[in-house]
């Protein structure tokens, strides 16, 4: 029993610093501040092609990349451009002359210096379609017919990695129960019913059954972290509770509401829908990667720290506890702040 | 000693031989020749046992380092994650910078689990220190600090070298301070301040994960295969010294 606990004090002080890591990330990139972005071409007729430009707002301003067509589309209906919840929406017709619009590059020159991804879609009026995931390591996307699914599957899973890397809130949720559970038959009970429960909602939300608006929800996961905090300074103490000893349960339920939040990173709107389920595979997919690096990170890291023999102040080792319940406090009363704004910018534009 | 030690060390022998060979295709090159007249080095070929004396590495890094300065050659990450994260991918795709850091770790774990816990606290900080002074800095020339460090640390493993105490502690904070000034150059117009906070993160990992696995090995073998992964950082940075000079030339 007593190793025990002491392996649970090691787990607790060795993942301080990895929460002491995630504090400095918290400045820099949080899950609800990555909305992807969407370029949807449609075909009106011949070569008239509507080209619809969501930009997400980034971080509070007007997004920093801008759309580049070929010089070949010519612009015949004067743009529009409207403000939403949470993007300008930028809509103009082209005309797209020869060598026509396969093989037609897209740029988005400002994507680089940010953290969003842009999803581009092609329709034609004979029923063809062309996806593409646009990332700010290339931020470019080449128009050209259909594409082999592992290609489809590399940019999915490779967007689901970075969404949940992205996503400090997850990982800290993922953290906070690392840091309650006792044993690994529990641990990997725990892990698993986050996952089911997170991809049960992933799927529901982008098949579009169901919805749950941002700010509200953002506030919802702020609140499940901040749960955990008070159970992570009771565990440390060696009391009990529910959650303590069913940490599964509260995975799961509180899992439901993150898969939410991740299915905000993944925008299927005017996806086809013969893509539809690989992209929800593949995606959930590249998040359970990142979710598995995170844990095994964390545990390798416990067990370095054991065979190194580190050893912890006491006041270090209450940290992760308050460190979690913190974080969680100040992210529950961002996103009320921010529901604030958003209902306050709501009622002027009534 | 017994048979089976007396094995292992016949084993060792065969990967310090392999690194003598190499460092005896350098000593028979002009410049390799003067050099090694100079500081002795040759000696070390003659002795029965292998002693490497720290001091004579000591001597031939500021050799290395006085006499081949060049312009630094900044490379940003761009991992659209953030700044954060383009430092840790600074850090991953900078083998200059990665692998000194990796033959640290495997040399702390060499000397024990006490100097994997220095190297583990000292590194991060004093890469963190050497590059928010480097941030302040404009123009670095860029001297072959990789050199250097992959010969010495390389050096280090693959002799196994007995240094006290202090040693560890002394290696991390001047590999920090320089390897860290320099990323703090190349970062200031990047990522800066966010991405040194990545990269030291990465460090601790890194040195965490790295030392503990050296720590924890039991079999004598597996010493000695760590003793080989030295050998080839040695050699690395013999490669590394001869194109610097065939470049200079």
């Amino acid at each position: 029993m007593k190793g025990m606990t002491g392996q649970r004090h090691l787990l607790g002080t060795g993942v301080t610093l990895l929460v002491l890591f995630i504090l400095s990330l918290s400045g820099a990139a949080l899950a609800h501040e990555s909305q992807p972005g969407s370029v949807d071409i449609k075909q009106l007729a011949g070569n008239r092609y509507e080209v619809i430009w969501k930009a997400p707002i980034y971080y509070g301003k007007r997004h920093p990349a801008r759309l580049e067509l070929p010089e070949h589309w010519q612009t015949v209906v004067e743009p529009t451009e409207r403000l939403i919840a949470d993007a300008h929406v930028y809509r103009r017709v082209v005309a797209i002359e020869d060598p026509g619009v396969h093989g037609s590059m897209v740029r988005f020159p400002g994507l680089e210096g940010t953290i969003t991804d842009v999803f581009v879609r092609l329709n034609r009026l004979d029923g063809t379609t062309m996806t593409a995931v646009v990332r700010p390591t290339k931020p470019f996307a080449e128009l050209r017919g259909e594409r082999s699914w592992h290609t489809t599957a590399a940019e999915y899973i490779g967007l689901g990695f970075h969404h949940i890397l992205q996503g400090i809130d997850h990982l800290l949720f993922v953290l906070g129960l690392l840091l309650i559970v006792k044993g690994r038959m529990m641990l990997l009970k725990t892990i698993t019913s986050f996952t089911v429960a997170h991809s049960l909602t992933l799927g529901i939300a982008t098949l579009g059954y169901a919805s749950a608006p941002l700010p509200p929800l953002n506030a919802a996961i702020a609140l499940s972290i901040l749960f955990l905090g008070p159970e992570i300074v009771r565990s440390w103490r060696g009391e009990t509770s529910l959650t303590i000893r069913y940490p599964w349960v509260v995975a799961f339920l509180f899992g439901l509401l993150h898969g939410f939040g991740f299915a905000s990173g993944l925008s299927t709107t005017g996806m086809p829908r013969a893509e539809l389920p690989p992209a929800l595979l593949f995606f959930n997919v590249g998040v359970e990667l990142g979710q598995l690096v995170f844990v095994f990170i964390a545990l390798a890291l416990v067990r370095s720290f054991r065979i190194l023999q580190v050893r912890w102040p006491r006041w270090v080792e209450a940290l992760p506890g308050y460190a979690v319940g913190s974080l969680g406090a100040y992210w529950t009363i961002q996103s009320k702040h921010e529901m604030r704004i958003s209902k306050y910018e709501t009622s002027n534009k009534l | 000693m017994n048979a089976k030690e007396l094995k292992y060390r016949n084993t060792s022998s065969f990967s310090i031989c392999s690194l003598f060979r190499v460092l005896n295709l350098f000593r028979t090159s002009s410049f390799g020749f003067r050099i090694f007249q100079l500081f002795r080095i040759s000696n070390l070929f003659r002795a029965s046992n292998f002693e490497f004396r720290i001091s004579q590495a000591i001597v031939l890094a500021v050799l290395i380092l006085a006499a081949s300065p060049s312009l630094a050659i900044a490379h940003l990450v761009t991992t659209g994650m953030g700044p954060v994260y383009d430092g840790i991918g600074h850090l991953l795709l900078t083998p200059e910078d990665l692998v000194p850091v990796i033959a640290l770790a495997l040399y702390a774990g060499l000397r024990g689990a006490s100097s994997g816990r220095r190297a583990l606290f000292l590194l991060p900080l004093a890469w963190l220190a050497g590059g928010l002074g480097g941030l302040l800095l404009n123009d670095m020339p860029a001297y072959p600090v990789a050199i250097v460090s992959f010969l010495l640390l390389g050096g280090l493993i693959a002799s196994d070298l007995q240094a006290g105490d202090g040693a560890v502690p002394v290696l991390a904070v001047s590999l920090g301070l320089i390897h860290g000034a320099l990323n703090g150059a190349a970062l200031k117009n990047g990522p800066a301040v966010l991405g040194l906070v990545g990269i030291m993160a990465m460090l601790f990992v890194f040195v965490a994960l790295v030392s503990a696995f050296v720590v924890s090995l039991n079999r004598p073998w597996t010493r000695i295969a760590v003793r080989v992964a030295g050998s080839w950082i040695f050699a690395s940075g013999l490669l590394m010294l001869g194109w610097t000079l065939k470049g200079q030339g």
